[in-house]
């Protein structure tokens, strides 16, 4: 199949509040580009209907508190269900490749939903994944992360999942939100070197992001050898984002896209809801359908100063000189990396900007010589207004090991019955995802 | 009483309806002048009635249809004005276009000026190639005009020779190549259709009949025949717009359908919802070029009636048309001849279809029962999969909205209405195999001319207004303008109703009900303040037909 799936799902009837860049008008302005273009006529491009995803697309990935019907709206649910129904018509061979032009975003969502962070409640992609994996048995994805903000919703979910390549490239999370992603951030120890951090300085151009693709990401990409790419397709590198302060434009996200060439792509963040979006969607749109792009041509492009400061130039080369060094060191062994206590621990604070909820959580993941190991994770997040909650999670990965497995539903069974004596928990989760059950239980 | 005229490709048909019954139909063959059809028909049929007492005439005619297909070298030129976008060169534009500066975005802004000496020298450049019309093109010009415009101007006061046409005059839609195209097509027919436009008024003029006359559109409406010299595009595929009416109009007013109508070598389907037939998603596509005009969903299958049954390697298959089916003196057996030798049809004579399919069935080694069968077969094997597309399509159609799709969704339907040739036959066929509910019209061989007798003349406003551009567009060529006092939803739906009663009244259109399809505000937020507001209203008289044939027209 020669065809592009297109969803666009503008939720015109969907925003977070009314002044939000979150909101309705946000793919107005798309949607007159797009339409007014004439290329939905395009023989190469198929226009799908979005649908709804299921709550157990939703458990395999998240633990929402107290529940996935609290954390998300329909509009949520549509977004995400986009992407799956590309997922797929890909799969079916309908398409070879696929767009989902969605709001509500969501690679700012981690493992634990709390509230909303970034703009994001659920995780597009993550979820996007991890049903590919479980309906039809893929197992190496990479995601690539063009969006401005260091997608570390995305980073979170698959910190420890050595099946899934995380490359982002994102302005320094020292000059913006959410302050993360710097290159230390390389996986955990059952996935060293899985998660790609590419921090950027501010002023890059065209020149600076086809860069980084070309000398990074492709070779990262090269080494992984994915079955299926993903692209968390944010726009907000673009000259003209009002919350980033990159210099990229149109035809740079489209050079990049037809050269990564995702199976599929999904919309993430990009807030020029004028001077970018009509053009960086229909950019992206026409170089997934192998047509011309080179006309996308934004009328603010005239007047902007898009040339790349050397000081810029010169910390990307010292970026891409740094991964290529470390990408072609030797991947030191999973035992080593565990530690003699053979348990990895992470304790951090995590904050909800947009829901103002500051979370306190404590990660472990159990070192296993057959599998990923089992992943448990206790938080809570006291809120100022409203009620704050306490959760337990334990995680079966998808190729858990028997003994693994067996061992979660022993821990299930003991935190159950520790919080009926001593109530330490609002809500326990239990997420089994080699068998897709998700259990829970509220106090 | 209202007349219905279909003029379609081989027959034309004719009837008066009075309180939802015929009381008097005709039937001919459509001759090389239509205008002579037409009145050979109104000859039949008004003879014995009282002229005063007609309210209307409704026509649905293949001329545009015609018009277009015969794709006669057309001196139609285009200029081009894409701005930022596609690449134009790779579009699928009718016609030779040229493209110049000049641009305005989706707010109405110009972002790229005109160059006047520019529009000259393409002008010049069209007029050394034979050009003596032009079509003006502007993505986003029924946000501003002001581009297609001015190039108007330029050409009627230095070149008044040329007969030029701007797409903001044609249509509203947002799809500029729809729209580019559809210039192109208006400036091929305007003159042909504006002469038959006079030949009806004599015409009707000497059978005094002096109602109003209106023109089947293509979405199942109707327009004035005086207005439609400014739509003339609207009127294309009246046939099986006329035939899904036809069908509805026997199926009754809440009916879920398929509505078939099978000629000699096509099949036509399309979809009845809840009374409403259902319209193409995009709209309309003319020998592969999409325009913007809209149009019922009805799909094709390249098989009918006069289909004829080869064999290959001791199988049937289904072939050409050749002729009429043997039956009825065709030179080979067709669909129909299979259907009449299963003794499931009584067309034409039997011992025709019997002595050639055993013959035949027995040179080949066959048993002429399993090849009757196994044609059949085939052709309800292709209908099903045909079906399964349409349901498809519809079930598929994309949405925009959080409630579009929470809405409940009608399920599919399980009647089929049967019109033309073998379809009451076939319809039985499949109901009797599939537990379909079966209806055949009583006067399946004019449903076509009751369906255009019995259709209403609908108006659809699709009003769009930007409260800090100050500007409004429709759906509606030629439609559009600058708005300064609209603040609120109310305030909009106020300006569109306003514009609504405007236009229908120029219509004609004595329904009162006016119908909110659906209404949006948008906010425009520029750094956390809201600097004006975008409504999105859509307005339409009720959808359906006049009336229905009473106790269904079912026989
Ligand atoms: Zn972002
Ligand atoms: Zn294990």
């Amino acid at each position: 199949m020669n065809k592009t799936g297109l969803i666009f799902f503008p939720a015109f009837d969907w925003a977070i509040s009314p002044t939000h860049p979150e909101r309705e008008e946000r793919l107005l302005y798309t949607r007159d580009q797009i339409f007014e273009e004439g290329i939905l006529d395009n023989p190469r491009i198929t226009e799908y209907k979005p649908r709804l995803a299921d709550l157990e697309d939703i458990e395999r990935v998240h633990f929402c508190v107290p529940d996935v019907v609290s954390q998300t709206t329909n509009a949520h649910l549509i977004s995400v269900g986009s992407a799956l129904k590309l997922g797929d018509a890909l799969k079916n061979g309908e398409i070879k490749n696929g767009f989902a032009m969605v709001r509500p975003p969501g690679h700012h969502a981690m493992r634990v939903v709390h509230g909303n962070r970034g703009f994001c409640n659920i995780n597009n992609e993550a979820i996007l994944v991890e049903y590919l994996r479980s309906k039809y048995g893929i197992r190496r994805i990479a995601i690539v992360d063009t969006d401005v903000h260091h997608g570390d919703g995305t980073q979170d979910i698959f910190y420890h999942d050595p099946d899934i390549l995380f490359i982002s490239m994102h302005q320094d999370g020292r000059t913006i939100f959410p302050g993360t992603g710097f290159v230390d951030e390389a996986g955990g120890p059952g996935a060293y070197l899985k998660t790609i951090n590419i921090p950027l300085p501010t002023g890059m151009t065209d020149d600076g992001f086809l860069k980084v693709w070309r000398e990074i990401i492709k070779p990262a990409l090269d080494i992984f050898q994915p079955e299926l790419i993903i692209n968390s397709a944010g726009q907000d590198n673009h000259f003209t984002d009002p919350l980033a302060n990159m210099k990229v434009t149109a035809n740079g996200y489209a050079k990049l896209t037809e050269e990564l060439k995702p199976d599929l792509a999904v919309l993430e963040g990009g807030y020029a809801v004028e001077t970018a979006l009509p053009y960086v969607n229909l950019a992206i749109l026409l170089a997934l359908a192998g047509e011309d792009y080179s006309c996308v041509i934004e009328p603010q492009r005239h007047k902007a100063d898009l040339r790349q400061a050397r000081d810029v130039s010169l910390t990307i080369d010292k970026l891409i000189a740094y991964w290529q060094d470390r990408l072609n060191q030797a991947t030191p062994d999973k035992e080593s990396l565990f530690g003699k206590d053979r348990r990895y621990k992470r304790q951090r604070s995590i904050f909800y900007d947009t829901d103002h909820i500051l979370e306190k959580q404590l990660e472990t993941v159990e070192y296993c010589p057959d599998c990923l190991g089992l992943y448990q994770v206790s938080s809570s997040a006291p809120r100022e207004l409203g009620k704050g909650y306490s959760i337990r999670g334990i995680s079966i990965p998808l190729y858990a090991c028997n003994s693994c497995q067996e061992r979660a539903y022993e821990y299930w069974e003991r935190i159950k019955v520790n919080n009926i004596r001593k109530v330490e928990y609002d809500v326990l989760y239990l997420q089994d995802k080699k068998n897709n059950r998700y259990l829970k239980e509220s106090r | 009483m209202d007349i219905g005229i279909d003029i379609g490709g081989t027959y034309t048909d004719g009837v008066v309806m009075q309180d939802n019954e015929v009381i008097s139909y005709a039937k001919i063959p459509t001759g090389q002048d239509i205008t002579v059809s037409i009145r050979q028909v109104l000859e039949q049929i008004v003879s014995g009635i009282n002229k005063k007492k007609v309210d209307r005439l409704v026509l649905s005619t293949t001329l545009i249809t015609n018009l277009l297909a015969q794709e006669r070298k057309f001196p139609v030129g285009l200029i081009l004005l894409p701005g930022p976008g596609v690449n134009p060169r790779t579009l699928r534009i009718k016609g030779k276009s040229i493209i110049i500066r000049g641009a305005i975005d989706y707010r109405g802004r110009i972002i790229e000026t005109l160059d006047e000496q520019e529009v000259k020298k393409a002008v010049e450049q069209l007029l050394l190639e034979g050009i003596e019309y032009i079509g003006v093109a502007c993505k986003f010009c029924q946000r501003n005009p002001l581009l297609e415009e001015e190039i108007v101007k330029i050409i009627k006061e230095d070149y008044p020779q040329i007969k030029c046409l701007a797409s903001n005059q044609v249509h509203g839609l947002l799809n500029w190549v729809r729209r580019a195209n559809g210039t192109v097509y208006q400036l091929m027919v305007a003159t042909e259709y504006q002469f038959f436009i006079d030949q009806i008024n004599k015409t009707l003029e000497q059978y005094d009949l002096t109602c109003p006359v209106f023109i089947l559109k293509a979405d199942g409406g109707t327009i004035p025949l005086g207005i439609s010299a400014q739509h003339p595009l609207e009127g294309i595929f009246s046939g099986p717009t006329a035939s899904m009416l036809g069908g509805l109009a026997a199926g009754g007013e809440d009916l879920t359908t398929v509505v078939m109508d099978i000629g000699g070598t096509t099949t036509d389907l399309g979809l009845i919802l809840k009374g409403v037939p259902l319209q193409a998603a995009k709209g309309a596509i003319i020998n592969t070029y999409p325009i913007p005009s809209r149009a019922l969903a009805v799909s094709s299958l390249a098989l009918g009636g006069d289909t004829s049954l080869n064999i290959t390697n001791k199988k049937v298959c289904l072939g050409k048309r050749l002729g009429c089916a043997y039956c009825l003196g065709g030179p080979h057996l067709t669909i129909t001849d299979a259907l009449v030798y299963l003794g499931l049809s009584e067309i034409g004579d039997i011992s025709l279809a019997k002595a050639k399919m055993e013959s035949w069935a027995y040179q080949h080694d066959l048993v002429p029962q399993k090849l009757a069968e196994e044609a059949l077969e085939l052709f309800l094997d292709a209908l099903e999969e045909k079906l399964e597309n349409i349901f498809r399509q519809w079930e598929e159609e994309p949405a925009y909205r959080v409630w579009q799709l929470l809405s409940a969704k009608v399920d599919r339907p399980r009647t089929i209405v049967c019109i033309g040739g073998p379809a009451k036959d076939l319809g039985e066929l499949w109901g009797e195999k599939k537990g379909w509910n079966v209806v055949i019209p009583q006067y399946a061989s004019v449903a076509n001319a009751i369906g255009t007798a019995l259709a209403k003349t609908t108006l659809r406003l699709d009003f769009f207004a930007d409260t800090q551009q100050k500007i409004y567009s429709t759906n509606i060529g030629g439609v559009h303008g600058r708005v300064t006092n609209i603040s609120k939803l109310e305030g909009a739906r106020d300006f569109s109703k306003h514009l609504f009663q405007e236009i229908r009244q120029k219509w004609n259109i004595i329904d009162e009900e006016v119908e909110i399809i659906y209404e949006e505000g948008f906010n425009i937020i520029r750094g956390w303040e809201t600097a004006g507001k975008i409504f999105q209203i859509g307005l339409q008289t009720p959808p359906g037909l006049k009336g229905y044939m009473s106790k269904g027209g079912e026989i």
